[in-house]
């Protein structure tokens, strides 16, 4: 298989994952065990030890100490691996929360968020981008004033007095929505300078300098022959769109503006890490840090390979 | 480049900075709550008598053009928290920010760059390993990235783990901001460099037959320059803003943190220094990006002069 | 129990050894006695926002420590006893209507930069203090009912208290007014200038105090140094002078994961505003004793609870009548396992209670009061008697017109109250009832409450004073942080008339005996309506270098700080 077939797999693998999570999950991402917390992932046995073949199951975990977060495994106890018992095949969170179900979760919310929000911060950052690159001059200068106004006001607060105009209780489409916009909206400033830094090379090139004389539009140059030159650079922003987005909803949630309890998010999810210092202690919880970095390198992966081709 | 480009950069800059601190200025202020209401069920006789000594009694029009009118004399007013000069209070923290954002810059360049011209230029396993090495670095947050670092450097004792001080305080805190940097430099190269590896005037110039390395560094690396330093001038705009993660994992004192408790608090006058502070930093590191890049590329010197 | 107040502390004037649940360091006696110099490392997590304890951010916990290791008071009330102990004052003679008090000032005391101090020092600072036009954070606790204290100087050396109204905890009052330089000062307040005097620009060195040390050096965002003040007045047990060590620095981390990898670097004593971190308390628990020990305090005194909007207004703009039932309530409270919260949120290391009086808390805690074992089926038999029951067979409750028996909790963005919200949460939805958790930032947060926008929060206050006299805002209806329905013109309620009445007493009454039985009155009422639902109170844990010596630890804050001339370190 070529390295872009195995990336388009394994990024379709994901979509599917993500597609049917609530299907896969083994638990409802917000059931709590509270005799559970951070549980250890479990091993599926299908074997007893008297080589007796069960359908998969996991032995039950007894909870020794709970402040050293300390359990033990009681061999007499089989659980099935699905079914609304303590099985955690990724461990569990703080809550007995099943990581597994969370991460899948997650994924539907912080990845379509993420995705969603970078694809509308690059099309603006084409947008802009494209035009101050192709004019130059005045209108170039004055994007790009305008871009750096949006880089450094302090979207924080932008969003803190978006939630202070808002109702109490935001609902998970709400906030969906709110973050895309609110993501795409202050997205676009980086990469529409990297555009315009292309743009500036490639309209002196002799194929755009022809089209033009050639009596081709404007905006015919731009989209045609301009823009797919920085079509590698704006994937690339996408890979570091992606994963920033996914952690900003994290920072959101500061001011009230992440997913509210009980659904979960990726960004939430690593925040909850407590700054970090539960990961040494629960290494599992780093799932969606995983799940962040497989997807993002699937994405390079697949689009690298089909930039060469 | 002309001297009127210069002072009309200058002028644009001057403006930015204004606008910038201006809005921030006024989000503070339409932003629920304010600074005197400092807990639930506090004194009322307190929140009061502060509301009055703070003028947030009065109306946002009249507050502003208070503002404004001193701000023109370079005075940005007291801290509502601190009780003393804004400037004064951002300069120290501004000071710290720039020790971190410079020497960040120069290990994320170093690292950044060459990383991303060897992978475009070489292929094989040693391009792949670049690459995996920064979407690996690109994909952990900062947030358990600078967590990484600390606690390493403080399981192994190599380096204090927080707090400013001599140059091996500066390790943690600037690797943590300069490592996620590198990767996106590291990829924004590669991807231009492949680009510039494909275009004509390099390929004319591999085939007259100059050495491999030459045109690599001299022609391919030169021309590959325009996004890479289109993004550089905000990266450092960024960079010199602080960043909130690292200044509170490895106790760095920077602009960051210090924004940050402004606008937790609503101390209207701070968050509108510390955004002045930012919005400067970004417009010279865009500047000098610009300046760059036409030093640095013969052609958009050329077009732009 | 409200944040604003200085750590006052405790009961009347009778020593009450078991009061404050504190801990001496008395079970290893050093075999040296204590060693004097050596330099004791302590993080703050805080920045200071001005060095000046009156104005307003004075009462931040930097600020608060500071002033706690560089000012003296004219007496103190011991952290760990509960008692009040002669400080600036020497001895104190009380009229036989124990409501005037003449103090006589030691002799040959001199702040810091060796200027007398003298009663007009005291004077001074009390007018500072009440002056409505300083609006001094400190005002309202050296209050008694809403009146200032009469403070007079016959003398240089004696200074007269006239309190206005009977006031049971007595002098522990004074415990809150750290006396100022006049020298210095006054200038100052002249000119109207007070708010900005001593803010954190001012050269370190240059302010003079009575406390055991010195500031001396700031370096903003990293670091203040304490250096021994050579004029401080109290000796030891076999008179040599105070303070042991030499210099007390407070590096300023702000994150609490790089203070507890501090503590386990050993480059830092001790963390002077932190308990233990349910996590951070196995991790270093699994080390302790390699350098370092832990002390356990026991439950915290300043649970946080989750409270109803009872605002009148509050029932008519929700239309959610059933909100302001005291059944409904009680049906949450039974509703929840707290061993659920404690052993998720807290890893086990917390305390389940019933009432805003934490069992922490040994002179007033009663055990008479109302306790709501966790019994879905008694909240389910309570919410029925409601009308609200299952009506379309969701598992979810309706109200007689259908509606989702639904409420919104407002809590803390990060922060442990929103992760106790989030149990709260599944836990009702057991039983049918449906929470949105709306997690804000403080300010909106606050304004949300002021607005009487919301329906129930979760949210706690520091705890100042366990003396229940010294929280009257709470407990009172006309109070400002009687938090579910603030400063009512007149008792809403027969029974919020009733705990009004019951504290008036309380206040008054001239034995602790007398004043415990009212307050478990108090107490009892409280229970059976609870506006507000306490779950689960933490067990406090300090970590400190194992080379400190003298520590004497206490809930209150600043845990270890408060009696720092004491401390030492071992060799």
């Amino acid at each position: 298989m070529s390295a872009a077939a195995r990336s388009a797999f394994a990024l379709l693998l994901l979509a599917v994952c993500v597609g049917v999570a609530p299907l896969l999950a083994p638990h409802d991402p917000a059931r709590q065990f509270p005799q559970y917390p951070y549980a250890p992932p479990m091993r599926v046995h299908l074997f007893d030890r008297g080589w007796t073949p069960h359908a998969p199951f996991a032995y039950a975990l007894r909870l020794i100490d709970p402040l050293e977060r300390r359990y033990a495994e009681d061999r007499t106890r089989r659980l099935p691996i699905r079914g609304d018992q303590p099985v955690f095949l990724l461990g569990s969170d703080g809550f007995g929360r099943d990581v597994l179900s969370r991460t899948l979760a997650g994924a539907r919310l912080s990845l379509g968020v993420a995705f969603v929000a970078t694809a509308l911060a690059l099309l603006l950052a084409a947008f802009v981008g494209g035009i101050a690159g192709y004019a130059g001059g005045r209108v170039d200068a004055l994007l790009m004033r305008v871009a750096e106004f949006v880089l450094v006001l302090p979207s924080i607060y932008v969003a803190l007095v978006l939630r202070g105009s808002m109702p109490l209780v935001l609902s998970t489409g709400q906030v969906f929505a709110t973050l895309t916009i609110v993501f795409g909206g202050i997205g676009w400033p980086a990469a529409a300078r990297g555009v315009r830094g292309i743009l500036n090379i490639e309209r002196q090139r002799e194929y755009a300098e022809a089209a033009y004389a050639m009596g081709a539009s404007p905006t015919r140059v731009i989209v045609r022959h301009l823009l797919p030159s920085t079509f590698g650079f704006l994937l690339v922003q996408a890979t570091v769109l992606v994963p920033a987005f996914v952690m900003a909803e994290a920072a959101l949630s500061l001011v009230g503006f992440g997913f509210a309890p009980p659904a979960a998010s990726w960004g939430t999810m690593v925040e909850d890490l407590g700054a970090g210092s539960m990961a040494a202690e629960a290494p599992w919880l780093l799932a969606p840090v995983v799940g962040m970095a497989l997807t993002i390198f699937y994405l390079q992966m697949f689009v690298g390979s089909k930039q060469r081709t | 480049m002309s001297p009127r480009f210069f002072v009309r950069r200058l002028a644009a800059a001057a403006i930015l900075v204004f606008v910038v601190s201006s809005a921030a200025l006024l989000l503070a202020d339409i932003a629920p709550g304010d600074f005197a209401s400092a807990t639930v069920g506090g004194d009322p006789a307190v929140v009061k008598a502060e509301r009055e000594r703070l003028r947030l009694d009065r109306p946002i029009g009249e507050r502003y053009r208070h503002w404004l009118a001193r701000s023109l004399t370079l005075d940005l007013g007291n801290s509502f928290e601190y009780h003393r000069p804004v400037t004064g209070l951002v300069r120290e923290r501004a000071g710290n920010t720039a020790v971190l954002a410079l020497t960040s810059l120069v290990i994320a360049t170093l690292l950044g760059i060459p990383a991303g011209v060897l992978a475009a230029s070489s292929g094989g396993v040693r391009a792949r390993t670049l690459r995996s090495i920064s979407l690996l670095l690109l994909a952990l947050p900062p947030l358990i990235s600078a967590f990484l670092l600390v606690t390493v450097a403080a399981r192994t004792g190599w380096f204090p783990v927080a707090g400013a001080g001599g140059i091996r305080h500066l390790i943690v805190p600037a690797f943590s901001l300069a490592l996620p940097l590198a990767a996106v430099l590291e990829r924004l190269q590669e991807d231009a460099m492949e680009d510039a590896l494909r275009s004509p005037h390099v390929l004319a110039a591999a085939a007259r037959g100059i050495p491999r390395r030459r045109v690599i560094w001299q022609h391919a690396w030169r021309a590959s320059l325009g996004p890479v330093l289109g993004v550089y001038g905000v990266v450092i705009g960024s960079l010199f803003s602080g960043s909130f993660v690292v200044e509170v994992i490895a106790s760095w004192p920077g602009l960051a943190s210090l924004m940050r408790d402004a606008l937790m608090t609503r101390d209207a006058p701070l968050v509108a220094g510390c955004a002045a502070a930012g919005a400067a930093f970004l417009a010279a590191g865009v500047l000098i990006a610009d300046v760059a890049h036409a030093a640095l590329d013969p052609r958009v010197g050329a077009h732009r002069a | 129990m409200l944040g604003r107040f200085r750590l006052c502390a405790v009961a009347a004037a009778v020593a009450l050894a078991a009061c404050g649940g504190g801990h001496q360091e008395s079970a290893k006696p050093p075999a040296s006695g204590p060693v004097r110099g050596g330099s004791l490392v302590a993080s703050l997590r805080s920045e200071p926002a001005t060095f000046n304890r009156f104005v307003n951010g004075g009462n931040s916990s930097a600020t608060d420590l500071i002033s706690e290791l560089t000012q003296a008071t004219l007496v103190r009330v011991n952290r760990v006893t509960g008692a009040i102990e002669p400080a600036l004052a020497e001895r104190w003679a009380a009229s036989p209507d124990g409501r005037t008090f003449t103090l006589t000032l030691r002799s040959g005391v001199t702040f810091s930069d060796g200027v007398s101090f003298t009663s007009d020092d005291v004077v001074f600072s009390c007018a500072v203090a009440y002056d409505p036009k300083v609006a001094s954070v400190l005002a309202s606790a050296l209050k008694v009912q809403g009146k200032p204290l009469q403070v007079t100087a016959p003398d240089a050396h004696t200074v007269v208290v006239a309190m206005p109204a009977a006031f049971a905890p007595g002098l522990a009052l004074l415990d809150n007014l750290p006396i100022l330089p006049k020298h210095q000062l006054e200038a100052a307040y002249k000119s109207g200038a007070f708010q900005d005097a001593w803010n954190v620009a001012t050269p370190p060195g240059s302010m003079a105090g009575l406390g055991p040390f010195v500031l001396t050096q700031y370096q903003p965002g990293q670091r203040l140094v304490f250096s021994r003040n050579p004029h401080y007045w109290r000796k030891d047990a076999s008179g040599a002078p105070l303070p042991y060590l030499d210099t007390i620095a407070l590096d300023i981390v702000a994150s609490q994961d790089a203070e507890i990898l501090r503590m386990q670097a050993g480059s830092i004593d001790l963390m002077a505003q932190a308990d233990l971190r349910p996590q951070d308390y196995a991790s270093l628990k699994r080390i302790a004793g390699q350098g370092f020990t832990i002390v356990e305090l026991g439950p915290a005194v300043d649970p946080n609870m989750l409270w109803f909007n009872l605002a009148p207004a509050a029932a008519a703009k929700s239309g959610k009548a059933f909100l302001q039932r005291a059944e409904f309530r009680q049906a949450v409270s039974y509703a929840v396992d707290r061993d659920a919260i404690v052993s998720s949120v807290y890893l086990g290391d917390a305390t389940p209670i019933y009432g805003p009086v934490s069992p922490g808390n040994k002179t007033w805690y009663s055990d008479r009061a109302p306790r709501y074992p966790y019994d879905p089926a008694k909240a389910k038999a309570l919410l029925t008697g409601l009308g609200l029951v299952d009506r379309n067979g969701d598992g979810l409750l309706e109200d007689a017109s259908g509606a989702r028996v639904r409420f919104t909790i407002l809590t803390q963005a990060n922060h442990i109250r929103g992760r106790v919200a989030t149990v709260l949460q599944e836990q009702l939805k057991q039983v049918g009832i449906t929470v949105d958790v709306a997690a804000l930032d403080p300010r909106s947060m606050f304004q949300r409450f002021a607005a009487g926008d919301y329906d129930a929060m979760y949210y706690g206050f520091q705890a100042s004073s366990l003396d229940p006299a010294n929280n009257l805002d709470f407990w009172l209806s006309s109070g400002s942080a009687h938090v579910w329905n603030p400063e009512q013109p007149r008792p809403a309620t027969p029974w919020e008339r009733r705990i009004d009445e019951l504290m008036q007493q309380q206040i008054a009454a001239s034995t602790v005996a007398e004043r415990q039985q009212l307050f478990a009155d108090v107490q009892q009422i409280f229970g059976e309506n609870l506006p507000a639902i306490d779950f689960v109170t933490p067990n406090i844990a300090v970590a400190m270098s194992s080379r400190v010596g003298g520590a004497q630890a206490a809930l209150l804050d600043p845990k270890v700080l408060w009696a720092s001339d004491q401390l030492y370190l071992r060799e």
